[in-house]
C-alpha cells in the first residue's frame, strides 16, 4: 500500500540535473493517493542523498535542498505504514550500512524476520522497523562478495519471499534497478528520460507510452533506454502501450474535492460504461470482450470494500435471474472449502485492478480451475491479466479514496453482466440503462442533500437500512459515511434491525431508510416506525413520495426507474449525505485518515 | 500571434433564456448538440488560444463537469463569480489568473474563430484595449459602437439613434489597466459592466480600437432562437449536417428510417424504424426517437425521447424531456408569451424544459412553453406557459 517512483534523464548535452528532484516530487504527489504517512526520495551521483521524512508530502518538499541537487537517477517512496509505525527512520529509502545503495519497495517481504536475523547477525545494523530495509543490506552483502550492481540486485531480490515491487539505485551508477513480484509496477517511456512507477498517473505528465512489467522481470532504466530482462537475464521484448488517459483529468477542475467532482462525473461515467453494449431496438446487452463467457453453472464474486457492495448486488441480480451466486469477502474466499469447478465463473471486482485480497482470490480460483473475471477499471492491471476474462467499467481515473463514480459504474457494468450471463433482458431493461445518466443528473441538480447535513453534523452515530436490491446500499452509505466523516455509521437490511442494531437508536442516532415504492415498501416503513419510536429522526431516501413522506423528517427523492435500478440512483443521495456531512465537519475528504485508494497488501 | 490566454465569460444565468436554463446556464444549452460553451472553446482554439480561464458562477458544477480540467488539450482555470454583478465584475474576478495583455470573450455567444484572429492582430501595443466589431442592421438588444479612423469614440448600450454604429461582438484584447478602468467604473443598477470599463478609458484619453471584421456571430435572446442559432450552424458549416450515416459511437438509426438533412445525431441516439427526422434536426447525445416518429426543424437535447407516432416540428426540449406516443407539435407560429410580454408569430411550435412528462396523444398549440418536470397527462391540449413541477390533466 505504498507509491513508488523512478527516474533516469535520458542522455542529453544539456539537461539539468535537478529535474530529477522535481520530477520526483511532482510524481509522488500524484501517488499521494496510494498512501500518505510517510515520503522519500534519493538522488544518485558519486554517492547516494536521501530525503526522508514522516508526514504528508509537504514536509518531505519544505526538507529537500532549494537549489540544485546534481544526480544520475533518482528514487521515490510514498509510504502508508505496514511494518514499523509512520516515522522518519521508517520512511523510504533505505539504504545498506555504508549509505551507497538506496532501495524503495511495495508490498510485504514474507521472510523479512529470518534474512534480518541473518543479516544482523552477520554484522549489518538496522535503523528501521520496516520489511523492506532487508533489500539494501542483502545488496551490500553481495557487493561485498565482488559482485557488480546488477548481479548484487538480482541476488537480493531472489532471497525475497512475498508481494514486491522493488527500486534501487546505487552510488556512481546512472541507473535505476527495478523488479516486481505481484505488485504493480509500469515503465513510462518518454522523450526526457525514463520513469517507473507504481501507477501510471505518477509519470502521465511527461509520457503517454509505458510498458507494464510482468512478474519476476527486471528493469534497468540508464540514460541510453530501458532494458528489461527475465530472471535468467535473457533481454525481453516487452510492448510499449499508449495510455489514453488524459493527464489533466487528474485535475480538480474548480471543485473543492475530487470526491465532489467525481460524484459529479456519474453521468458521464455511465455514459462511457453503457456506450456500444445495448440496443434498445432488440432490447439486448451485448458485452463484445465477453462473447465467450457461456451461462455457468454457479457463480461467486470475490471482492472488497465498496467493491463489495457492487458484488452484493450483483449477487442478487444473478440469483434473480435463476444463476446461483454468492459473494465473498475476497480476504475470506477459501477456495478449497467451497465447492467450486470448472462450472463456476469466480469473478473479481476491483476498481484498481491492484487490491492483494481480490488478486488473492482469484489465484485461488484459477488454481481450482474455475473459470475467473475481472470487473476493473484499470486496463492492462493484474487482475486483468490474470483472469479468462475481463469487463471494463470505463468510468475514468478515480482520485479520491472514498469511491463514488467507480461504485455507480461497477453496479451498472455488473447489471448488463447479469443480463448478459442470465439472458434475462427486455426493452424496459434498457430504456432503463439509457435513463440511468440523465436521471442521475437531475438528483444533482435538485438534491437537498448539502442542506439538511447541518441538523445531523454532529450526531453520535448513523444508520442505514434497506431491503432487497436496497440492501447493499445500505452498507456502502454507511461506509462512505464513516469512511469520510470518521462518524461511526452502520448499514444494516431492514429486517435485521430489530434483532440487534435497535438498542443502539436513539434521538441523536439518524436513520437513513432507501424505501422504494416498487419493492418491499411496507415493510420499510414498518421499519421506519421501529425507529421513530426510539425518537431517531430519520432520511428517507424514496422514488414515491406518497407512501414514505408522512414518517420522515427529511426526504431525499429519486426519480422512478426499474427496481433493479433504483438503488443506483438512491446511492447519489447517500453519496452527497456523506460527502456534505464531512465537509460540513471540515475533514480531510479526499485524504481520510489511515486510508489509501489501492490497497495492493493482504 | 502572441500567446494570449482568454477570458470567457460563462457565470450568468441567462434569464431571458428561461425556463431552459432551470438546471444550467445560458453557455451550456445546445447549439445544434453541444453546448454553446464548446463551440465558444473550439473557436478560441482554433484562433490559436492555448490556455482558458473561464469565469462561472451560476450552476457552475454543470461547466466544470462537462469540461473537466482541459479542452483538447488546453487547460481551463476555473474563476468562480459567487454573485452574478455583471461583466465587469465577472472580469474583476479573473484579475488573479492573468498579469499581461489577454484576450476576454462571452461565453454564451458563438463568435467564429477569424473574428477572434482579427481582434487579435488589430490590437496594437498603445492601445489599452481592441474590440471586435460587426457590420448589423439591428442592434436594439445588443451594444453601439461608434468608431473614427479606427479609434472607438461612443459604446451605447441598445442605442436607438441614426448614428452609425457597429455591434459590439464580445471580443476584447485588453491590457492590464483595463482592470482599474473597470474597478473604479461606477456601477449600474448594482452592476459592473465591462463595456463601462472601456468608456472610463476612452473618457481618460486612452485608446480603444474597433476592429471590424466579419464571419458567424450568433446568439440566442429568447428561448426559440436555439433553432435558429443552431439552424445558422448548419449553413454556415461549423457543424456538419451531414454525417448521419457515418455514425457518432454507439447511435444507431434503422434502415428503415428516413433522415432529411441536414440533421446531426449525437453519441447513442437511437432512430427507430419508419422515423422521419430532420430537415434541420438536432439530436443531443442519448436522445430517441420512436417508430414513425416525425421530427422536423427542431433543436432536441440529450436523453429526450420522442415517443411512436409523434409528431414534432419547430420543437426546442430541454434534457430528459419525454414526448408522448402520438403527440403532436404541429410547428409555428405562434404567439409566446414571456412574462408580461407577448411575441407574436414566432416560429415555435413548442418548448419542453429539462424533464417535462408528456403521456401521449397531447396536442401543442403553437407557441407554448412547458417549464421543467411538468407532467401532461394523456390527450390534453397544451397552450400558453406552463409553470415548472405543474400537473396538466384534460
Amino acid at each position: 500500500m505504498c507509491g513508488i517512483i523512478g527516474y533516469t534523464p535520458a542522455q542529453t548535452e544539456s539537461q539539468p540535473n535537478r529535474d530529477i528532484l522535481d520530477v520526483l516530487l511532482d510524481g509522488l504527489s500524484d501517488l499521494e493517493y496510494r498512501g500518505y504517512d510517510s515520503a522519500g526520495v534519493a538522488i544518485t551521483n558519486s554517492s547516494v542523498s536521501v530525503y526522508k521524512r514522516n508526514g504528508e508530502l509537504s514536509e518531505l518538499e519544505a526538507t529537500v535542498p532549494d537549489g540544485s541537487v546534481g544526480g544520475y537517477a533518482g528514487i521515490g517512496h510514498t509510504r502508508w505504514s505496514t511494518h514499523g509505525p509512520p516515522s522518519d527512520e521508517n520512511a523510504h529509502p533505505h539504504t545498506d550500512c555504508n549509505g551507497s545503495v538506496a532501495v524503495v519497495h511495495n508490498g510485504i517481504i514474507e521472510n523479512y524476520r529470518e534474512l534480518r536475523e541473518e543479516l544482523a547477525a552477520a554484522g549489518h545494523e538496522f535503523d528501521s522497523q520496516t520489511d523492506t530495509e532487508v533489500i539494501p543490506h542483502l545488496i551490500e552483502t553481495s557487493l561485498d562478495q565482488g559482485a557488480d550492481v546488477e548481479m548484487a540486485f538480482r541476488r537480493a531480490i531472489d532471497r525475497l519471499e512475498g508481494s514486491f515491487a522493488v527500486a534501487a539505485v546505487f552510488s556512481g551508477s546512472e541507473a535505476v534497478y527495478a523488479t516486481r513480484n505481484q505488485s504493480p509496477l509500469v515503465l513510462g517511456i518518454g522523450e526526457d528520460g525514463y520513469h517507473l512507477a507504481s501507477d501510471v498517473p505518477a509519470f502521465l505528465d511527461h509520457t503517454d507510452q509505458v510498458v507494464y512489467l510482468q512478474d519476476d522481470q527486471f528493469a534497468k532504466l540508464c540514460p541510453s533506454g530501458v532494458e528489461i530482462t527475465d530472471k535468467r537475464e535473457t533481454l525481453v521484448d516487452m510492448p510499449v502501450k499508449t495510455v489514453e488517459w488524459d493527464p489533466e483529468e487528474a485535475g480538480k477542475s474548480g471543485y473543492d474535492h475530487y470526491m465532489l467532482k467525481e460524484i459529479n462525473e456519474q453521468p458521464r461515467a455511465i455514459r462511457n460504461c453503457v456506450r456500444g453494449r445495448v440496443d434498445e431496438m432488440t432490447g439486448s446487452v451485448s458485452i463484445k470482450e465477453l462473447d465467450d463467457l457461456d451461462r455457468p453453472e454457479r457463480i461467486h464474486l470475490v471482492a472488497c470494500g465498496t467493491s463489495y457492495h457492487a458484488s452484493l448486488y450483483a449477487a442478487r441480480l444473478f440469483r434473480n435471474g435463476g444463476i446461483p451466486a454468492t459473494t465473498f469477502y475476497a480476504s475470506e474466499y477459501d477456495a478449497s472449502a467451497v465447492p467450486i469447478d470448472e462450472k463456476t465463473l469466480v469473478i473479481g471486482v476491483t476498481q484498481s485492478g491492484e487490491t492483494a485480497d481480490t488478486l488473492g482470490a482469484l489465484r485461488a480460483a484459477n488454481n481450482e480451475r474455475a473459470e475467473t473475471l475481472t470487473v476493473t477499471n484499470v486496463v492492462g492491471s493484474s487482475a486483468s491479466r490474470e483472469t479468462d476474462h475481463v469487463m471494463y467499467i470505463r468510468a475514468g481515473p478515480e482520485i479520491s479514496v472514498a469511491a463514488t463514480k467507480t461504485f455507480a459504474s461497477q453496479q451498472v457494468a455488473l447489471a448488463m453482466l447479469s443480463s448478459t450471463l442470465t439472458g434475462e433482458c427486455s426493452h424496459k431493461f434498457v430504456e432503463g440503462l439509457r435513463a440511468l445518466p440523465g436521471q442521475i443528473q437531475s438528483i444533482l441538480d435538485s438534491s437537498p442533500a448539502k442542506e439538511i447535513v447541518d441538523t445531523y453534523a454532529n450526531s453520535d452515530a448513523y444508520f442505514f437500512i434497506g431491503r432487497g436490491y436496497g440492501a447493499p446500499v445500505a452498507l456502502e452509505g454507511a461506509l462512505k459515511m464513516k469512511e469520510i466523516t470518521y462518524k461511526h455509521a452502520e448499514g444494516f437490511p431492514g429486517g435485521e434491525l430489530k434483532h440487534g442494531p435497535l438498542a443502539l437508536v436513539t434521538d441523536r442516532t439518524p436513520v437513513v431508510a432507501i424505501v422504494s415504492g416498487k419493492s418491499n415498501a411496507e415493510k420499510m416503513i414498518g421499519n421506519v416506525k421501529e425507529v421513530e419510536a426510539r425518537e431517531a429522526p430519520v432520511i428517507t431516501v424514496t422514488d414515491s413520495s406518497d407512501t414514505a413522506e408522512n414518517y420522515a423528517d427529511h426526504l431525499l427523492r429519486i426519480p422512478d426507474t426499474a427496481c433493479q435500478f433504483t438503488p443506483i440512483l438512491a446511492n447519489v443521495q447517500l453519496q452527497l449525505l456523506a460527502y456534505w456531512t464531512a465537509n460540513q465537519l471540515g475533514r480531510s475528504i479526499d485524504k481520510p485518515r489511515n486510508l489509501a485508494k489501492s490497497v495492493t497488501v493482504e | 500571434m502572441p500567446d494570449y490566454s482568454a477570458i470567457v465569460l460563462a457565470a450568468g444565468e441567462g434569464v431571458r433564456l428561461r425556463p431552459l436554463t432551470r438546471n444550467r446556464p445560458k453557455p451550456m444549452l445546445p447549439a445544434a448538440t453541444r453546448p454553446i460553451l464548446e463551440h465558444v472553446f473550439d473557436q478560441l482554439i482554433d484562433a490559436g488560444i492555448d490556455e482558458i480561464v473561464a469565469v462561472v458562477g451560476y450552476r457552475s458544477d454543470r461547466v466544470q463537469s462537462h469540461f473537466g480540467p482541459t479542452y483538447r488539450n488546453v487547460p481551463i482555470t476555473y474563476v468562480s463569480q459567487e454573485k452574478q454583478l455583471g461583466t465587469g465584475h465577472a472580469l474583476l474576478a479573473a484579475e488573479s489568473t492573468v498579469d499581461e495583455t489577454c484576450l476576454v470573450i462571452n461565453g454564451d455567444q458563438i463568435v467564429d474563430s477569424r473574428i477572434v484572429r482579427d481582434t487579435i492582430a488589430g490590437h496594437e501595443p498603445d492601445s489599452a484595449a481592441t474590440l471586435a466589431l460587426l457590420q448589423r442592421s439591428s442592434l436594439e438588444e445588443y451594444g453601439g459602437v461608434v468608431v473614427d479612423d479606427g479609434r472607438v469614440t461612443d459604446i451605447v448600450e441598445n442605442p436607438r439613434d441614426d448614428r452609425e454604429y457597429f455591434l459590439n461582438a464580445g471580443v476584447y484584447v485588453l491590457e492590464p489597466a483595463m482592470f482599474d478602468a473597470v474597478g473604479g467604473a461606477e456601477p449600474r443598477a448594482g452592476e459592473h459592466h465591462l463595456v463601462d470599463g472601456l468608456s472610463t478609458l476612452i473618457d481618460s484619453g486612452e485608446t480603444v480600437r474597433g476592429v471590424v471584421s466579419d464571419g458567424v456571430w450568433v446568439d440566442a435572446t429568447y428561448p426559440w432562437d436555439l433553432l435558429d442559432v443552431s439552424f445558422e450552424l448548419f449553413d454556415a458549416g461549423i457543424v456538419d449536417g451531414a454525417q448521419t450515416q457515418s455514425g457518432s459511437p454507439g447511435a444507431s438509426v434503422h434502415d428503415s428510417a428516413v433522415i432529411r438533412e441536414p440533421v446531426v445525431v449525437d453519441q447513442d441516439c437511437v432512430v427507430k424504424p419508419g422515423a422521419v427526422v430532420g430537415p434541420y434536426v438536432c439530436l443531443g447525445e442519448n436522445a430517441t426517437v420512436g417508430s414513425n416518429a416525425v421530427v422536423e426543424r427542431s433543436v432536441v437535447d440529450a436523453d429526450t425521447r420522442i415517443e411512436a407516432n409523434a409528431t414534432a416540428i419547430e420543437c426546442v426540449t430541454g434534457v430528459g424531456a419525454t414526448i408522448g406516443p402520438g403527440s403532436i407539435i404541429p410547428g409555428g407560429p405562434g404567439d409566446v408569451r414571456v412574462e408580461d410580454r407577448i411575441f407574436e408569430d414566432e416560429s415555435l411550435g413548442a418548448l419542453l424544459a429539462d424533464r417535462v412528462t408528456d403521456r401521449g396523444g397531447v396536442t401543442y398549440v403553437p407557441g407554448s412553453i412547458v417549464g421543467p418536470d411538468v407532467d401532461v397527462h394523456p390527450g390534453t391540449t397544451v397552450r400558453g406557459t406552463i409553470a415548472e413541477g405543474t400537473e396538466v390533466r384534460s
